[in-house]
């Protein structure tokens, strides 16, 4: 099943007089339960690819479709509520709320944005912060993490709302490698057990080798689509 | 509700020194309210209740045109006996008003055969005038006090200045020589019967002497008075008895001229007290409004660099799916909770301040007067207090709260 399909997707920032075209003409369908990686260097539009497809930014032209939902039809809440429903978030820089310890930050999206009732909610979170071991660190503030068990608790943040789709922008790009691969692996771990589709944007060349299915981005235009047999062959 | 209200706690008692400061500000400026209007309030009812319980009655009646010229006391400008009739029947009708007494007001000249002084009189019935202001035998300090029969015919109440200053003493003799109103002078002896506090007066000499004392001294046949003072059971109906017994008395017209012949005053209007307590008044308004304006600008100060610093936080929260409107609820929370609960600190320091000039029975000097504040717990000002901080709280927190629910997450998120 296509969770995401993009058709002859541009994008163009405007910045006073100058327009630039930061995604020039793309088409991708990503099916369900995959482990997709975009790469490419610094500028070639991977952000905005992402934010396409995370519902957070609008196309010049072309569709996007997420869980056969056209996304530029939606208005600010709509959106909003989507990606709460749908999407999960993990981000370059971490983005935990400092005033909440790990298990509140875990346990925010099922407050905030979806109403889980408590039970549940304990149940999902334990078994979450279990998985990404982070269990043991439960009651301290991301201020007292480093940033791989910072990056633990947003890959159990993102996934504790149970999401079709989880998206992560250079997740590893503050990370050292050994700690880069470690939390790759733990994505590709969660993506196996929950079934979840992955999507991650790298420049990093070396943890690419973790990804299904791998498409190069230059310049606003996808270059290539390699498809990984063996995923996590590479790295080890 | 419940989350939204700890993440709000949570983001305030992050700044600590800065959330303390601001609400200390607002603390300081509640507690003002409360005390100054506390203060402000029992002063005003303490220096009224002095004024119209011993001296001004709460309402006066004279002949038209009196008030204008009081400051000579003329006599001229008298009610007449039949008047008087009408005037009392009128009162005497009136289930609002509790006592009246018709005085003669009038200037004399007062001597101990060695020294003269210029002297202001009210005569009186002193068991009417006890009814009218109760307090004013409270102000005898020596001699008679009784509220029956503090004046009777022969006797005189002084004040404490002519008494030391023309070194009188109770029992002793005084000689008052007094102009009528045709011109002709009389003069009659008075033996001192009390010696009061000086009242509040042009100069204070102000004494008292019983009615038909002064008919004989002014020669006065006919039962012309110069002044009526009323009493009212409630002060605080002041106003619209006032406005119905000035309907009343315009019906009492002259046989001759077929306009009103009597005027009607209240206190305020009689002693230059009531401008003082209007000033009170504003002060307490201007007070109000100095705490509106710094809740008003330190809240919105404190929202706006809240939502400012965290503009990353507000993106990442947005991305994952926080809708707007409890964007907009979390910033409203922290700013209607650093509002309230400053107030609630403020009221509770205004409130122990109160309770402690209750304590030390704050007296001082108000002109002629010894006030002694016994400030109440101003309800009223404690519930405006509160009630104007949470509502203003929430208007400056609105336009930082709206900021930040409408920031696209997309921007938000690039600040980090
Ligand atoms: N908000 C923006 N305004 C203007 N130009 C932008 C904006 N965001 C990205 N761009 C431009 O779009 C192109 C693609 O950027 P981006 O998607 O961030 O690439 P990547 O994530 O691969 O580094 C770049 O040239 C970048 O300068
Ligand atoms: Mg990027």
């Amino acid at each position: 099943m296509e969770l995401v399909v993009l058709d002859n997707v541009k994008k163009s920032y405007v910045t006073g007089e100058v327009l630039t075209p930061a995604l020039k003409g793309i088409s991708i369908s990503i099916e369900s339960g995959k482990f997709v990686s975009f790469v490419g260097p610094s500028g070639s539009g991977k952000t905005t690819l992402l934010n396409l497809i995370g519902c957070l930014d609008k196309p010049t032209e072309g569709k996007v479709l997420v869980a056969n939902t056209e996304i530029s039809q939606m208005d600010r809440k709509t959106s909003a509520k989507f990606r709460g429903d749908n999407i999960g978030f993990i981000f370059q820089n971490f983005n935990l709320i400092p005033i909440l310890t790990v298990y509140e930050n875990v346990e925010y999206p099922l407050i905030m944005v979806q109403n889980v009732p408590t039970e549940k909610r304990k149940q999902r979170i334990n078994d979450l912060l279990e998985k990404v071991g982070m269990i043991d660190q439960q009651n301290k503030y991301p201020a007292q993490l480093s940033g791989g068990q910072k990056q633990r608790v947003a890959v159990a943040r993102a996934l504790v709302t149970e999401p079709k789709l989880v998206l992560a922008d250079e997740p590893t790009a503050n990370l050292d490698h050994a700690t880069a691969y470690k939390v790759i692996g733990l994505m590709h771990e969660m993506k196996k057990k929950f079934d979840t589709t992955f999507i991650f944007a790298t420049h990093d060349q070396k943890i690419v080798g973790e990804a299904e299915i791998l498409y190069t981005l230059e310049d606003g235009l996808i270059t290539q689509k390699q498809e990984n047999k063996k995923p996590g062959e590479v790295s080890k | 509700m419940k989350s939204i209200i700890k993440i709000a706690w949570r983001n305030l008692l992050r700044y600590t020194r800065r959330t303390l400061l601001t609400a200390s500000l607002i603390a300081v400026g509640v507690a003002m309210v409360i005390v100054f209007g506390g203060v402000g309030n029992s002063f005003k009812s303490e220096v009224i209740g002095i004024l119209t319980n011993s001296n001004l009655g709460d309402i006066q009646i004279h002949k038209k045109g009196y008030v204008g010229s009081i400051d000579n006391l003329p006599l001229d400008i008298s009610i007449p006996e039949k008047g008087l009739k009408k005037i009392e029947s009128l009162l005497d009708n009136n289930p609002e008003i509790k006592a009246y007494s018709p005085r003669i007001r009038f200037g004399a000249m007062a001597s101990n055969y060695v020294q003269t002084t210029g002297m202001r009189f009210t005569a009186v019935y002193p068991e009417k005038e006890s009814k009218t202001c109760p307090s004013l035998v409270e102000r005898i300090k020596e001699g008679n006090s009784n509220p029956e029969s503090f004046v009777s015919p022969g006797s005189i109440v002084i004040p404490l200045n002519i008494s030391t200053g023309m070194n009188l003493k109770l029992g002793d003799n005084i000689v008052l020589v007094a102009t009528n109103k045709d011109g002709s002078v009389n003069g009659m002896t008075f033996k001192i019967s009390g010696i009061s506090e000086n009242i509040l007066g042009p100069q204070g000499k102000d004494g008292y002497i019983h009615i038909d004392d002064a008919k004989s001294l002014l020669r006065i046949e006919n039962g012309e008075i110069t002044e009526i003072a009323i009493k009212l059971n409630n002060f605080n109906k002041l106003s619209s008895i006032y406005a119905g017994l000035k309907n009343e008395l315009k019906n009492i017209q002259g046989e001759t001229t077929a306009k009103p012949m009597f005027e009607i005053h209240t206190w305020e209007e009689l002693s230059p007290f009531a401008s003082i307590s209007k000033i009170v008044t504003l002060l307490i308004m201007v007070v109000r409004l100095v705490l509106i304006s710094i809740v008003l600008i330190s809240i919105l100060n404190v929202m706006m660099m809240s939502v400012y610093e965290r503009i990353g936080e507000i993106g990442t929260i947005a991305s994952i799916g926080t809708l707007p409107s409890k964007i907009l609820a979390l910033f409203l929370t922290e700013g209607l909770s650093l509002g309230f609960f400053s107030a609630i600190a403020g009221s509770i320091i205004g409130i122990i301040i109160i309770l402690f000039i209750n304590l030390v029975k704050l007296k001082f000097k108000f002109g002629m007067m010894e006030i002694s504040l016994a400030p109440q717990i101003p309800t009223a000002e404690v519930f405006f207090a509160l009630v104007i901080v949470v509502i203003i709280s929430a208007l400056a927190s609105l336009q930082p709260a709206f900021k930040a629910s409408k920031m696209e997450p997309v921007e938000a998120l690039r600040h980090v």
